[in-house]
């Protein structure tokens, strides 16, 4: 609930019932948020909170559904990203959106570059560029490629852009991700620099340690809802881990007794570049090993790994406790492991076939005689999984674009049941998918771990990997940090390991 | 074969728009003049079609998957060239047409290879078999057309079949046989998995590097069956020939309703594109419309096509939600 | 469903309405229709046969059709043309055929829907015609050989009997071109002095003779002649050596007596060309089908004559 609701002096920024919908999906539910001149405000929340769709808004690239937003005190419309630009807010994404075949002057003026008489005037540009650069202490030529500089150079570009555009707003999304700690605390100073001058700083950070650095009021998003405003003076950091994770448990069916065979896939030492540091754990028949962490922490990388898709340094992947050697997903179903993706739209289906083709794809061979698909058999294949699995559609032949989220995850799940797999990685399986379709697929799930599969279930929900696993896993950086038995489990020592506390 | 059900799916579904539009044509130029619907003319334009008609059934096949091949009509030219070296040189017919087949075939293989494992996109990788194929026909021949073949291979132009002209047999016969393919092979139903979504058919375990291959070794085939029926009928093999063909092909598969993204279509559609331009060129012949016009009225006719494919794909989508 | 039943229902009568039409005869006009095929409407010179034509129609009381492919090298389009002219049973077919021998078995068709057919500027080869059983009424034309020759014969006057002579050759294959090359080379071997550094075809088009001369002049810079198959690449070829800026030293000779070739020869850029007349020879050929017509004979030459413009 917010705490304040009296208009202050030297209020930059003031959000009030922000609502935003999206088909489906209520992304944010009324959300206030207001930000002093010259203060940094941190804002928290787990991934779909709500955060990023709150700053799309702010900076003028989604149209809101309902709600006022006041610039120093003037109501802005916002309708687009020129006129946030005019607003002066400016905002820096996580993927930096630089042009690397361009210079840093280029880059810094992207369409306002400085004209005489129509012609583009360089030296001014150049010259205008060195004082921007110069005022963060960036020592950088404006004459290199933007391609030639370093992640922590090109994110002083961005700001050198801000500042170039005079912003009053800025609004920074995970800036430090992929900084070293003297990076960081260089881009810190930096802050410090722009807060003196007056500008208000929308911080988005998963980082506690940054928080409590240089973070001066933090609000708290879940479920596109204000949580909690406070001062970073009296917060509590197992409080705010609490409350960013906190929500209802009781979506999930209580999970059925389930025995637990031998091992299926036992995983040692997966290593790759600098994604994936020495991971190893295994999974029992029967068993749901859950892999919670943050978005980037190295989940999907072991699922990719494991399944063919990409190749690794080091490490050894034992099925049945006999190694094999996977390099194309053909091997990888060959050998029993099938791979629910996280994005069903462009890796789990096509589309635009209908129900059987999608369910049929993986085992064509296996339906075929000489080449020549058996219709009958793979119409029957499709039918019983549509029953099996309770998949709403009018027939088979309906195409899998024209079903809902829901009905199309449960044709992947049926695509890879056809399959005969065992060892099934669930990779965000419910992401995008409304409460009651949710709550089919947790019971398929439970189903198919009943029935011996070994199931590797990888989710940024929270609630969801608490909820059905037997084991959790908890990665960050690539590296497994944390392992609980469900009894041990629970939401903060999971978030604590995933942050890093 | 051709059951209830696909016919009452032909007349619901898309290839309906095509059918209807060239049903309109016929209608329109058999009301223009009396000498369109005669059997004759008829089938003088079933004919006509076919040497485009088979091009585009290779075409087809490389569009669905997503992809491009912009090399046809150089590779009709150097199929072309190939027979008629080695008629020359007194190799029998039959042989002689096999190695020119197996020409267009390896080449193919070739773009499918360089596309594949380049990975070069097909536009570029067959625009430049496209120069290739060119300039070893030119070289093969040295510039110059081949002629005076053995009567043999003339009747594969001037035939009949049961009163149907050879290449109109040829055609069909092909259309059937890439019909069932599509519609019933596990071949057929990679091809549409990989143009719906190639990243997932990878997922799916399909080798899709290998089948894109055969694809556009199959693009290569259509195109040496219609360099065959090309030297069959003009009883000479020119490297100048087939220019401009690989748009005609593309243009009959875009008017019979294949999407260029892929994963959409089918070659009933390709067959009734071919035609509604053979019917346009016929009828535009008769009456004696001046050329000038004659290219714009068949830019117009793609144009015209695609518009009402893609509003009658909306609304199919919208009413089956 | 409702949309269905409506479709299928016009499909029913439309095809019950074709099938009803589909005997009705030719309907009687009242002025015989005569064709004439082209190689190209691109090209100035056709675009003149085919006025000649028009004027000799419309004197005479014909109906006439005009018809080409695009472009001068498509032969199967000719021959999809033709045989779409003889369903539209026309009276005679005049013919300027794109492939000497390919065009042949339109030729034959032609005969066996009893057309008679004339051939205009450029011949039917004899050998493949006789093998295939077929007859062209009458031959109209230029000798394109004499005319090569007088191209020869000319630049041989103009530069003293010494020369380094560059060729732009026509569509190989191609009769018409083929004999004047032939024309020309034979006035040229008498003067051994007048040597032929280059010979590349430009298949009658001017942006290839464009590019073909300018890759010429890069092998052979010192060229003191051109010839060029016909006009369009003569002017094409012009536009490359003034680019080259050897606009003076090169006598280009080019052939058709286009408009835009006796602007170039008035204005001195150019020095020569064969003038055909294809205007008379349209001319004569809409005459001929009109004799033809009427049962009368004709001869199976009849050479329109030419001269050199300078």
């Amino acid at each position: 609930m917010p705490t304040q609701t009296t208009p202050e002096p030297g209020l930059a920024l003031q959000m009030r019932g922000i609502r935003k919908a999206f088909p489906g999906v209520q992304a944010l539910a009324g959300v206030d948020l207001d930000v002093r001149r010259g203060e940094v405000h941190v804002l928290l929340g787990e991934n779909g909170a709500g955060k990023s769709t709150l700053m799309k808004i702010l900076s003028g690239a989604l149209p809101r559904d309902a709600g006022t937003i006041e610039i120093d005190g003037r109501a802005a419309a916002l309708a687009s990203p020129r006129e946030a630009r005019g607003a002066r807010i400016a905002i820096i994404h996580q993927e930096l959106a630089l042009v690397p075949e361009m210079t840093v002057a280029e880059n810094i003026f992207l369409g306002r570059a400085p004209t005489r008489f129509g012609f583009l005037d360089q030296p001014a540009m150049v010259r205008d560029a060195t004082t921007f650069l110069s005022r963060l202490g960036a020592n950088i030529d404006p004459n290199l490629l933007v391609a030639s500089l370093s992640i922590a150079q090109q994110q002083l570009v961005e700001i050198a852009r801000a500042l170039s555009l005079d912003a009053r707003i800025l609004i920074m999304d995970e800036p430090t991700s992929a900084l070293t700690e003297r990076e960081s605390a260089r881009l810190f100073a930096t802050i410090s620099g722009l807060t003196a001058r007056g500008t208000a700083i929308v911080y988005i950070s998963h980082r506690l340690d940054e928080i409590f650095a240089i973070g001066d009021w933090i609000t708290v998003l879940r479920d596109g809802r204000n949580v909690a405003t406070q001062e970073v003076r009296q917060a509590d950091r197992r409080a705010l881990v609490r409350l960013m994770a906190n929500r209802d448990v009781d979506e999930l069916m209580p999970p059925m007794e389930r025995t637990t065979g031998t091992p299926r896939l036992r995983v040692e030492g997966l290593s790759h570049g600098n994604r994936l540091h020495d991971v190893s754990f295994n999974v029992r028949s029967g068993e749901i090993v859950g892999f919670a962490g943050l978005l980037g922490a190295g989940r999907t990388e072991i699922a990719r790994a494991v399944f063919g898709l990409e190749p690794f340094d080091h490490g050894t992947v034992y099925v049945d406790e006999l190694p094999v050697d996977i390099r194309s997903p053909q091997d990888a179903i060959a050998a029993g492991i099938g791979f629910v993706t996280e994005d069903r739209k462009r890796e789990g289906l096509v589309l635009s076939r209908s129900v059987r083709d999608n369910v049929a794809l993986p085992i064509l061979r296996r339906l075929a005689r000489l080449g020549i698909v058996h219709r009958k058999a793979e119409t029957a294949i499709a039918q019983s999984s549509v029953r099996d699995l309770g998949i709403r559609t009018p027939s088979v032949s309906q195409l899998a674009q024209n079903l809902s989220g829901g009905n199309q995850q449960k044709i992947v799940l049926a695509k890879w049941l056809a399959t005969g797999a065992r060892i099934l990685f669930l990779d965000e399986p419910t992401r995008g998918i409304d409460v009651g379709s949710k709550q089919e697929i947790y019971a398929l799930i439970n189903e198919l771990a009943a029935s011996g599969v070994a199931i590797v279930l990888m989710s940024s929900d929270l609630p969801e990997v608490l909820g059905l696993s037997d084991r959790v896993l908890v990665m960050r950086e690539g590296r497994i940090t944390g392992e609980f038995t469900r009894a041990e489990a629970s939401a903060e020592r999971v978030m604590a390991c995933a942050v890093g506390i | 074969m051709i059951s209830s059900s696909t016919l009452r799916r032909i007349v619901r579904g898309r290839e309906s728009g095509t059918t209807f539009g060239l049903l309109v044509l016929c209608v329109g130029l058999w009301i223009a003049t009396p000498y369109f619907a005669t059997a004759a003319n008829l089938s003088n334009v079933a004919e006509q079609s076919a040497v485009i008609g088979v091009i585009a059934i290779g075409m087809t096949f490389v569009i669905l998957t997503g992809g491009i091949d912009l090399s046809v009509g150089s590779l009709v030219a150097l199929v072309s060239v190939v027979i008629g070296s080695a008629l020359q040189r007194g190799v029998p017919v039959f042989a002689a047409v096999a190695i020119g087949l197996l020409a267009g075939v390896v080449s193919g293989a070739l773009n499918g290879l360089m596309i594949t494992r380049g990975p070069l996109p097909p536009f570029i990788a067959t625009l430049g078999m496209m120069s290739v194929a060119r300039g070893a026909a030119l070289l093969l021949s040295d510039g110059r057309p081949i002629s005076g073949f053995p009567d043999g291979l003339r009747a594969l132009a001037t035939g009949e079949v049961f009163g149907v002209p050879a290449p109109v047999v040829m055609m069909l016969t092909l259309y059937l046989l890439a019909y069932l393919v599509l519609t019933r092979t596990v071949f057929g139903r990679y091809m549409y998995a990989i143009g719906g979504n190639e990243e997932a058919t990878v997922l799916a375990g399909v080798n899709v590097r290998r089948w894109k291959t055969v694809v556009y070794a199959i693009s290569g085939l259509s195109a040496g069956v219609c360099a065959v029926l090309l030297v069959a009928r003009l009883n000479s093999a020119q490297p100048i020939a087939g220019i401009g063909y690989e748009l005609d092909a593309i243009a009959a598969v875009v008017i019979g309703g294949t999407s260029l993204l892929g994963g959409s279509g089918s070659v009933i559609g390709t067959l009734i594109g071919a035609l509604i331009m053979s019917v346009l060129r016929n009828g535009l012949n008769l009456l004696g419309v001046s050329s000038y016009l004659q290219q714009v009225a068949i830019g117009v006719v793609i144009i015209a096509a695609v518009l009402i494919d893609m509003a009658l794909r909306r609304r199919v989508q919208r009413s089956s939600r | 469903m409702r949309a269905t039943l409506s479709v299928r229902r016009f499909l029913v009568l439309t095809s019950a309405l074709l099938i009803a039409g589909c005997n009705r005869g030719p309907d009687a006009t009242a002025r015989p229709t005569v064709a004439l095929v082209v190689k190209t409407l691109n090209n100035q010179f056709f675009v003149d046969m085919e006025a000649g034509a028009k004027a000799a129609a419309d004197s005479l009381g014909l109906e006439l059709i005009v018809q080409a492919p695009e472009r001068e090298i498509d032969v199967e389009r000719q021959m999809q043309i033709i045989e779409n002219l003889i369903q539209r049973k026309v009276r005679v077919l005049m013919l300027v055929p794109n492939g000497s021998k390919e065009i042949v078995p339109a030729v034959v068709k032609a005969n066996v829907a009893r057309i008679p057919v004339v051939v205009v500027d450029s011949r039917v080869d004899d050998g493949t015609l006789k093998a295939a059983g077929g007859t062209v009424a009458t031959f109209i034309g230029s000798d394109n050989e004499d005319g090569g020759r007088m191209a020869g014969a000319y630049l041989i006057e103009r530069l003293g009997r010494t020369a380094r002579v560059a060729i732009l050759e026509g569509v190989p294959g191609h009769e018409t071109a083929d004999a004047r090359l032939r024309g020309f080379r034979k006035a040229l071997a008498g003067s051994p002095a007048m040597q032929i550094v280059a010979s590349q075809p430009a298949n009658m088009e001017r942006d290839q003779a464009f590019n073909v001369t300018q890759n010429i002049l890069q092998a052979h810079p010192d060229i003191t002649a051109l010839f060029a198959c016909n006009d369009v690449m003569a002017l094409g070829a012009l536009e490359a050596i003034a680019a080259a800026g050897k606009g003076t030293a090169i006598s280009v000779v080019g052939f058709d007596a286009q408009d835009d070739a006796r602007k170039a020869i008035t204005e001195r850029r150019m020095a020569a060309t064969i003038a055909q007349n294809p205007r008379e020879m349209g001319r004569l050929a809409v005459l001929t089908a009109h004799r033809l017509i009427h049962g009368e004979s004709v001869p199976a030459e009849q050479p329109v004559a030419i001269s050199l413009i300078r």
